[in-house]
């Protein structure tokens, strides 16, 4: 009872967030339960599937015992559980790299692409539908209308083709489709994987420049596949709330047009925010295509590799990031949607 | 008294001459050449029923109709400046900074995700800019002005957090804090129950009178006419058919529909023949509902305090019999009723039904009661289905009775179509075009459908045309001899309480301060609160001191 009395009085945004906190706790045990079940479900043996047809009877039985497959499943699950603890994933044996570092090296990049997609994607989203509301009949509400309905129709290799076609080929202001950096230029020290924020962080303006030019083409691929959803659905929540009561009454109160669209842009927020929290989850794997047209050497690309070679480890680690990545997400969109909308009981 | 005197011979404050306003797609005008004048310190009402033109009237004179709507002739003048010559920055400036409006139904006129204190901040700083903080400090000055008790706190609430009226007082706050010339008051107090009614506009008023304001008051009240106005004008059909001083109309109006409104709004209904304990002494006894000890505590958020929402309240109620419970909003009338249907849960205390205790029921056992007990929502329109029609919204609650063949179900739906009085054309109509006396009657009917024996009524009466309300009223008192109801009333129309109910009791702060029957609680209240509250009940007749303020202005004018 004392304790319900400590959390009533808790002030709203903290109470959030501890709440959210909290159950991440078992969620995560639920994420790590389902990638040891997904290897264990498979159907025959999971050494022999891990080593292929080309396996000695010797190398079965050694890799048996290293995954611990004589034991019970409940000890199979604790030692699987204990070795994500400290970081170990097993090794792939297609890149004899520790699964850690494989996913170390590759999921950066697909984050740094993703991120800075997901920001273009709101700002070209929110800004076409907010213009388009308040300005109907422009140009722009015309040209969203059009574009709405291309975004959902147009695959994202095509866009990313059609963009590397003309801006690198015709035109040649973007940097050639490889990779992350020019391949003269050295990456800068890893801190935190993002290489713009890295070469800054190094002072290596020449990486940066490069990075950033790298960037520009896959972003803008992904941000014009993605906007379109974004832009339609903020059309409608923002109308919405750009018709209401309290709008009207504002103008009635003599408040500038500016500050009219922010309150209604700041009401339409919550499902802005549910629908931004899905699509960066959806675009980890998603973005696959557009980082093998770059050479991106993202986390989708080796998840692929992983299925076509039938690369276990790398498998189960990819799960396990892209599950904990997504969960962190919908942590945050929860969070910010709760913090969005008052009205919302904790 | 000089003072008024010496306005009167200034030019008016605000003129509309001619002004005419017209919505595309509509035949007719929604404005037709509609003229008058407001001097400074005067307060003119405007008149009108659903659809008369009065709200379209207020945002022509700001200039602010929506989209579709223009203004094909006339002008309207503030100081002698035409508001149609204004450019959008003056426009704005005018809004809210010289020409206040106060709108209906305050909850949605605020901001749902801002504090109410940063709303009141806003608009003063849209008009006079100035630091944050000390428009945060006049902000909630202002909202102690209007009778806001604990300013500081309420300041920082979001909107969904106060109570009608606290959030009506807020809009004028809101209104007030730019010190405007003129104040348009449209349907301020619409829904409000009536000492809060009268509490707002006396504030509202007196605040107008105190700075030499101009003030519109829009209404269907007569009785907020008599009571406040200097000046009437009624309105039909985007005309206004008469304008004159209160006083000369409530005497004698010179137009016909002018007449028929008048006395529409005077008539005082005589309460019903007490059936149930004429018929016998013994079925009277049997009380079909019985309520003891009832609490229900609601927690603060934020703390561990709790609201008494409803504290120890007792009653109950025979076959056949309506109780009418009254108060201010925030007194637990609602909860009272939404605890008996289940709504909310109950923190203490028993209902007993027909001999069965409710409260200690299973929500699944509950649900084979529902059938017999249910609720007639304050709101229709929120409380329908947008995109359901009539005949689905009617025949949903017939689910709850076991054997409804899809033939019984049309039949029953018209039937219940004819009890309520709509027309069966409505039965394919959606919620939004139905008008609101409609919508009413359509929540009516749901709850009627699985023939309950109890029916909660919660603010039936509110926020409907004078004549749409007395048609209601004379609904439910057919629907009570016919069926044999028992109802439970909640209302702070107290017109209506007397026409409908049997007994009263007086609900203050969760608890029961008076109960009686209707014609002694009316007749000789013992408590003072229920004193007041009869008291706010606005005859339709000037009081001495509107007569001689009319009195000192005719003097002046003849000057």
């Amino acid at each position: 009872m004392p304790l319900i009395q400590y959390w009533r009085v808790l002030p709203r945004p903290l109470r959030i967030v501890a709440g959210r906190l909290i159950m991440i706790v078992p969620q995560m045990f639920g994420v790590m339960l389902v990638t040891f079940l997904l290897v264990r479900l498979l159907p025959g043996d999971p050494a022999l599937l891990m080593l292929g047809n080309m396996a000695t009877e010797e190398q079965i039985i050694a890799l048996r015992e290293k995954l611990g497959l004589n034991l019970s499943v409940y000890e199979q699950f604790m030692q699987y559980a204990g070795n994500v603890m400290h970081g170990d994933l097993g090794v792939s044996p297609f890149t004899s790299n520790p699964v850690v570092v494989d996913l170390l090296e590759r999921a950066p990049a697909t984050l740094e692409l993703i991120t800075y997609a997901m920001l273009l994607t709101i700002l070209i989203g929110v800004a076409f539908a907010v213009i388009s509301v308040i300005r109907p009949k422009g140009a722009i509400d015309y040209g969203s209308r059009v574009y709405g309905l291309a975004a959902g129709a147009i695959p994202d290799f095509w866009v990313g083709l059609l963009l590397i076609y003309f801006f690198f080929y015709v035109l040649g202001w973007a940097p050639a489709p490889f990779g992350r950096v020019d391949a003269l230029v050295t990456p800068p020290p890893t801190v935190t994987g993002f290489y713009t924020i890295d070469s800054l962080l190094a002072g290596d303006l020449n990486a940066f420049f490069s990075a950033v030019g790298r960037l520009l083409l896959p972003v803008l691929t992904l941000a014009i596949v993605n906007a379109g959803a974004l832009m339609k659905m903020t059309k409608t929540v923002f109308a919405d709330a750009y018709r209401s009561d309290f709008i009207r009454h504002q103008r009635a109160c003599g408040l500038s047009e500016r500050t009219i669209v922010r309150s209604a842009l700041r009401n339409s927020l919550p499902p802005i925010i549910t629908l931004v929290g899905f699509l960066f989850g959806f675009l980890l794997g998603a973005a696959v295509l557009v980082e093998t047209i770059f050479s991106w050497g993202g986390l989708g690309q080796y998840a692929v590799q992983a299925v076509i070679n039938s690369d276990y480890a790398a498998l189960q680690g990819f799960v396990l990031v892209a599950a904990a990545f997504i969960l962190v997400v919908y942590l945050v969109v929860d969070i910010l949607y709760e913090l969005a909308d008052p009205r919302i009981k904790v | 008294m000089s003072m008024t005197i010496s306005t009167n011979q200034e030019a008016p404050l605000l003129v509309a001459r001619d002004l005419s306003v017209k919505f595309d797609g509509a035949d007719k005008p929604a404005l037709d050449n509609v003229s008058f004048s407001l001097h400074r310190n005067e307060v003119l009402g405007i008149v009108g029923e659903t659809g008369s033109g009065k709200s379209v009237l207020a945002r022509a004179l700001m200039n602010l109709l929506s989209e579709n709507g223009r203004i094909t002739a006339g002008d309207v003048l503030l100081d002698n400046q035409s508001i149609l010559g204004m450019d959008d920055n003056e426009l704005r400036r005018l809004r809210g900074g010289r020409l206040a409006l106060i709108g209906t139904n305050a909850k949605s006129l605020l901001d749902p995700v801002e504090t109410v204190g940063s709303q009141i901040v806003r608009v003063l700083r849209a008009h006079r800019g100035g630091s944050k903080r000390a428009a945060w400090r006049e902000a909630v000055d202002m909202l102690s002005k209007v009778g806001i008790v604990n300013p500081e706190r309420r300041a920082r609430a979001y909107p969904h957090e106060l109570s009608g009226g606290m959030a009506q007082r807020v809009v004028i706050a809101m209104a007030m804090i730019t010190s405007p010339q003129v104040v348009l008051a449209d349907d301020a107090t619409l829904g409000l129950d009536a000492t809060i009614q009268v509490q707002v506009l006396d504030l509202l008023v007196n605040r107008c009178r105190e700075l030499g304001l101009g003030a519109i008051i829009i209404t269907h009240d007569l009785g907020i006419v008599a009571h406040f106005c200097d000046k009437v004008a009624i309105m039909r059909e985007g005309r206004i058919v008469e304008i004159g001083p209160v006083g000369k109309f409530l005497s004698g109006p010179t137009q016909a529909y002018s007449a028929e409104l008048l006395e529409a709004a005077k008539v005082r209904p005589t309460p019903v023949v007490r059936e149930a304990r004429e018929t016998s002494p013994d079925v009277k006894r049997t009380a079909l509902l019985d309520v003891s000890n009832l609490v229900k505590h609601f927690p603060i958020p934020g703390t561990n305090e709790v609201v008494r929402a409803v504290d120890d309240v007792s009653f109950s109620l025979a076959r056949g019999e309506t109780l009418a419970l009254v108060g201010e909003s925030g007194s637990g009338k609602t909860t009272i009723g939404q605890c008996l249907v289940r709504l909310l849960t109950t923190t203490a205390g028993r209902v007993t039904f027909d001999g069965e205790d409710l409260t200690g029921m299973s929500e699944r056992e509950f649900r084979q009661r529902r059938r017999r007990i249910q609720m007639v929502f304050q709101e229709p329109y929120v409380a329908l289905n947008p995109r359901w029609s009539v005949a689905n919204l009617i025949g949903e609650p017939l689910a709850l009775l076991s054997a409804a063949g899809s033939v019984n179900k049309t039949k029953r739906i018209r039937e219940l179509l004819d009890a309520v009085q709509l027309p069966v054309r409505l039965a394919d109509a959606y919620p939004h075009e139905l008008t609101a006396g409609e919508q009413k009657r359509v929540g009516i009917a749901r709850a009627l459908a699985t023939r309950p024996d109890f029916v909660v009524f919660d603010e039936p009466t509110t926020a409907l045309d004078i004549r749409v309300r007395a048609q209601i009223i004379d609904l439910v008192r057919d629907l009570q001899a016919e069926m044999g109801l028992s109802a439970l009333f909640i209302t702070h129309d107290l017109n209506s309480v007397r026409s409908l109910a049997h007994a009263v009791s007086v609900m203050r702060h969760g608890k029961i301060l008076e109960y009686g029957p209707t014609e002694t609680i009316f007749a000789s209240p013992q408590e003072e609160y229920t004193k007041t509250l009869l008291k706010a009940e606005l005859p339709i007749e000037q009081s001495q001191v509107q007569r001689e303020r009319a009195e000192r202005m005719l003097v002046g004018e003849m000057r």
